[in-house]
């Protein structure tokens, strides 16, 4: 029957286009695996600044050799995915590519005290940061995630340094954090991920503020000058 | 001792504290420059998810007239009863789709020629399955076979001329998308013989069957997807009711009166044959 064939060649041709789906998805998920693994390692390295005011700038030196080795897999990735299926693929480097835009931001802050562009994320990671039809990109909400996390991080930071008897820093993040969250307050952000991540930024505000409060109170605040770092 | 809360509430009133959580926050805020450059990139980060949101809703209603006039034409389609009116029907749906072609379909590709495909998928899946079960029930109609991925695809391609430039345009169909509807078109072949039983078409209605049964067994054979495998239950369930309505009509159709019975229908009673081998699937 005429109509068997047509429906046939209908199903053959769409399993074949699956497979060779799988097999893309195959060597995406493999690149994803190495440089997922990178950025592990380069959080693990850049947690030292919790208990270690020598160690931040080595620190920092290591990262960024870590994400020259981050920007090598981004091109592998770039190569491996076709040109239009950017967002078909995307979940498999979504956290990976957040996480990325963490750890440069919190780079770049400890280096500089301040707050890395979208350009400048896009360019340590060696991708464009043009939304276009085709190729890779960095997304703009992966890097807004990043900067959330950026905060809970320097809330942490914040806490710790208090304990290392540094009483300048906390000021220096209150000030940058509640640049971020009045930033953020101009984003009309709909109910999705990244307005469930921002909802978390108000609790790190607060904790933030509480330290500097703490310091207020018992007179160890930095007092005269505004102390300007970086 | 007061309670902790009026305690709190009595200090503020009361004395100029200015070391309170409240106001430590509100100096920091109100300290920000209005030109810093944090809210330059913030601003800017804005502008672009706006565009992003107001795409997707613009998307959004598109898909919503694709969907609604789809339906449309498919209950059109499951209107006509005699021979001579489906004639008529068919030039209407055949123009309908068009129109929709022509019209929000091609809004969407223009919506999307400056954006990455898939970006909004989510936007415009419902409106585009809802389509290819119109537009594969049309060419099921009108040509008795089922239109392929390519060829609708090479439909919703289009020329454009503007300012004396020409450019073409195409509006991407998702091949998954594509599948998605064809899995709701056998829901809609399973009206169709249902109701060409009660018109005592028999020929018609055993056609369907025999394509909702393809369909079926195409399906089965799919790995890897996961949105089938979610519509796999109902396809089941279509095929089913197709099943038994074949079955009855076979069974039964010797006691239908015999200007309603097919010629094909034996007058004693044969085992019923139409129960396929897709049932042991199950």
């Amino acid at each position: 029957m005429c109509e068997n064939h047509v429906i046939n060649t209908l199903f053959t041709d769409f399993q074949s286009n699956m497979d060779r789906e799988q097999e893309i998805r195959e060597v995406i998920r493999n690149i994803c695996k190495d440089v997922g693994q990178i950025s592990r390692e380069a959080t693990t390295v850049l947690q030292v600044i919790h208990h270690n005011e020598a160690g931040i700038n080595p620190a920092c030196l290591k990262a960024r050799e870590l994400f020259e080795k981050a920007r090598e897999g981004y091109a592998r990735l770039t190569e491996a995915l076709p040109p239009n299926d950017y967002y078909k693929y995307q979940e498999h480097w979504r956290n990976m590519t957040q996480r990325y835009c963490f750890l440069i931001a919190l780079t770049i802050w400890l280096e500089t005290g301040i707050l890395a562009t979208h350009e400048t994320v896009a360019e340590v990671l060696g991708i464009s940061a043009l939304e276009r039809k085709t190729g890779f990109h960095l997304d703009i909400e992966d890097y807004l995630n990043g900067l959330l996390q950026l905060c809970s991080e320097l809330s942490r930071l914040a806490v710790n340094s208090v304990t290392r008897g540094d009483f300048e820093k906390p000021m220096q993040i209150s000030k940058f954090v509640m640049e971020l969250n009045a930033g953020f307050r101009l984003l009309n952000l709909k109910n999705d991920h990244l307005r469930k991540r921002f909802d978390v930024l108000k609790y790190d505000v607060k904790k933030i503020e509480e330290v500097v409060y703490d310091l207020s109170i018992r007179g160890l605040r930095p007092k005269p000058e505004p102390v300007v770092e970086g | 001792m007061p309670p902790p809360g009026k305690h709190y509430r009595g200090n503020r009133k009361g004395s100029n504290q200015t070391h309170t959580l409240a106001s430590v926050a509100r100096e920091t805020a109100t300290s920000l420059p209005a030109d810093s450059p944090v809210l330059a990139i913030f601003k800017d980060a804005a502008r672009k998810l706006n565009e992003r949101q107001d795409r997707h809703e613009r998307l959004v209603k598109l898909s919503r007239d694709v969907t609604i006039e789809s339906k449309r034409i498919i209950f059109l389609l499951h209107s006509p009863i005699t021979k001579e009116s489906s004639e008529n029907t068919l030039t209407e749906a055949k123009d309908r789709v068009q129109k929709l072609i022509n019209g929000p379909i091609k809004s969407i590709g223009l919506e999307l020629e400056n954006s990455p495909a898939h970006l909004h998928g989510r936007a415009v899946t419902a409106g585009f399955q809802e389509f290819i079960e119109a537009r594969t029930l049309l060419s099921l109609m009108a040509e008795k076979r089922i239109i392929t991925y390519p060829e609708v695809q090479k439909e919703l391609e289009y020329d454009i001329t503007d300012d004396d430039n020409q450019r073409s345009l195409v509006t991407m169909l998702p091949e998954s998308d594509y599948m998605l509807g064809l899995a709701d078109l056998t829901g809609e072949l399973m009206r169709k013989a249902i109701n060409s039983i009660s018109s005592g078409d028999s020929e018609e209605c055993f056609q369907a069957c025999q394509v909702v049964r393809h369909l079926y067994t195409g399906y089965l054979g799919i790995t890897g997807s996961r949105l089938l495998v979610r519509k796999l239950p109902t396809t089941r369930a279509n095929v089913n009711k197709v099943e038994m309505a074949v079955y009855a009509l076979k069974v039964r159709g010797g006691e239908t009166p015999a200007p309603l019975l097919l010629p094909a229908a034996p007058a004693e009673w044969e085992p019923p044959i139409n129960l396929s081998d897709d049932e042991g699937y199950y």
